[in-house]
């Protein structure tokens, strides 16, 4: 796929800035826990230097909260690590469940991220060949969608199954989807149709679908509109 | 001197918390700025209010904008981790003392004083 680089244009790097500024965002927290503990430490320091007992449960609350902050913070770089290496092959066979769990972890840095149900596949494994990169800038977007408009006390609930065997349906639930007349913006959208996939509206049932191409190369076969068809119409509008 | 500190990383909140209460500053600390807001429209006061500029819901900027109509005495103090020009912009504008995350305690107790010491 020779023009697959030309996949990533301002947008997919608008969307590496704004993921990468909220890693170094979770970090500096991590450094700023970290540091106020090591600072609390030298606090009891120098009152155990001046002769006041100080109780042991403290010591130990200080060196466990050390300890899982730096837990925390391996995490982070591991999520950091997973995302940075998503650019290296344009386009590759990807698994959706693995691509969708690195997408939540990165949205739960932001300060608005509510909570996500990933429900497991039962019976087959959703492998796609497309493009890892673009395809998380689309899920991310949608999470980062919802939990701006329904409030971080929202849990997302996602699913992945087959379609008629040239795509797999992704479907985001569990909000009120009044809140979204106005998604997916013009970016999401043109995303999604760089790549194929076609994502619906379903305000009857309160859920947004996406459909992602088993195979990239359809895109050579069919080409995709970006206009956004309503699910109840999905049968009509995909030729 | 009596403070509200107001952070949703709970940890970090705790742990200024209790490093100040080891300087003889009062500490009240709150993880989100609507449970801030609700003690203050309860009638309890403070001296200055040290505030996260990001959190879920209300955050810093807005919250210092509702504190001021319920206590107009009181000063505030910004924290951020965040890096960004326009949090330092908005943070500089809106607050007295804007410091940044990791935070010197030397600094802050500084800031509170000079603060509270203000006419």
């Amino acid at each position: 796929m020779d023009n697959a680089k030309e996949l990533f244009g301002y947008d997919s790097l608008a969307f590496f800035g704004k993921v990468s500024a909220s890693i170094s965002h979770e970090l500096k927290n991590v450094m700023a826990i970290i540091s106020e503990t090591a600072g609390l430490l030298g606090d009891l320091s120098d009152m155990a230097a001046t002769g006041k007992p100080i109780a042991p449960d403290m010591l130990r609350n200080c060196t466990d909260s050390i300890v899982e902050e730096i837990q925390r913070g391996f995490s982070t770089i591991r999520q950091m690590n997973r995302f940075a290496h998503s650019v290296d092959t344009p386009v590759v066979s990807v698994n959706l469940m693995e691509t969708l769990d690195l997408t939540i972890n990165l949205s739960e840095y932001l300060s608005t991220s509510g909570k996500t149900d990933l429900s497991p596949c039962e019976g087959f494994t959703p492998i796609a060949l497309t493009c890892p990169f673009l395809l998380q800038a689309i899920f991310y977007e949608t999470l980062v969608y919802t939990f701006k408009h329904t409030g971080p006390g929202t849990e997302i609930s996602i699913s992945i199954q087959p379609t008629d065997g040239s795509a797999w349906r992704i479907t985001f639930s569990g909000f009120n989807f009044s809140e979204f007349h106005v998604f997916p913006d013009v970016i999401t959208k043109a995303l999604a149709a760089s790549i194929g996939v076609i994502i619906y509206a379903d305000s009857t049932a309160d859920q947004l679908g996406m459909d992602v191409p088993i195979t990239i190369e359809s895109l050579m076969v069919h080409p995709v509109s970006p206009d956004i068809p309503n699910m109840g119409n999905a049968s009509s509008t995909r030729a | 001197m009596k403070v509200l500190l107001v952070d949703d990383e709970e940890k970090f909140a705790l742990m200024l918390a209790k490093r100040l209460e080891l300087r003889g500053i009062q500490t009240a600390v709150f993880f989100s700025g609507e449970q801030a807001l609700a003690t203050v429209q309860q009638g309890d006061r403070f001296d200055v209010a040290i505030l996260d500029v990001k959190m879920p819901g209300i955050g810093g900027i807005e919250l210092k904008q509702r504190l001021v109509q319920l206590d107009e005495r009181m000063k505030f103090v910004f924290l951020t981790g965040h890096g960004s020009t326009i949090d330092n912009t908005a943070a500089v504008q809106e607050a007295e003392n804007y410091l940044p995350k990791p935070l010197q305690i030397d600094v802050l107790i500084e800031a509170l004083n000079r603060l509270t010491e203000e006419p």
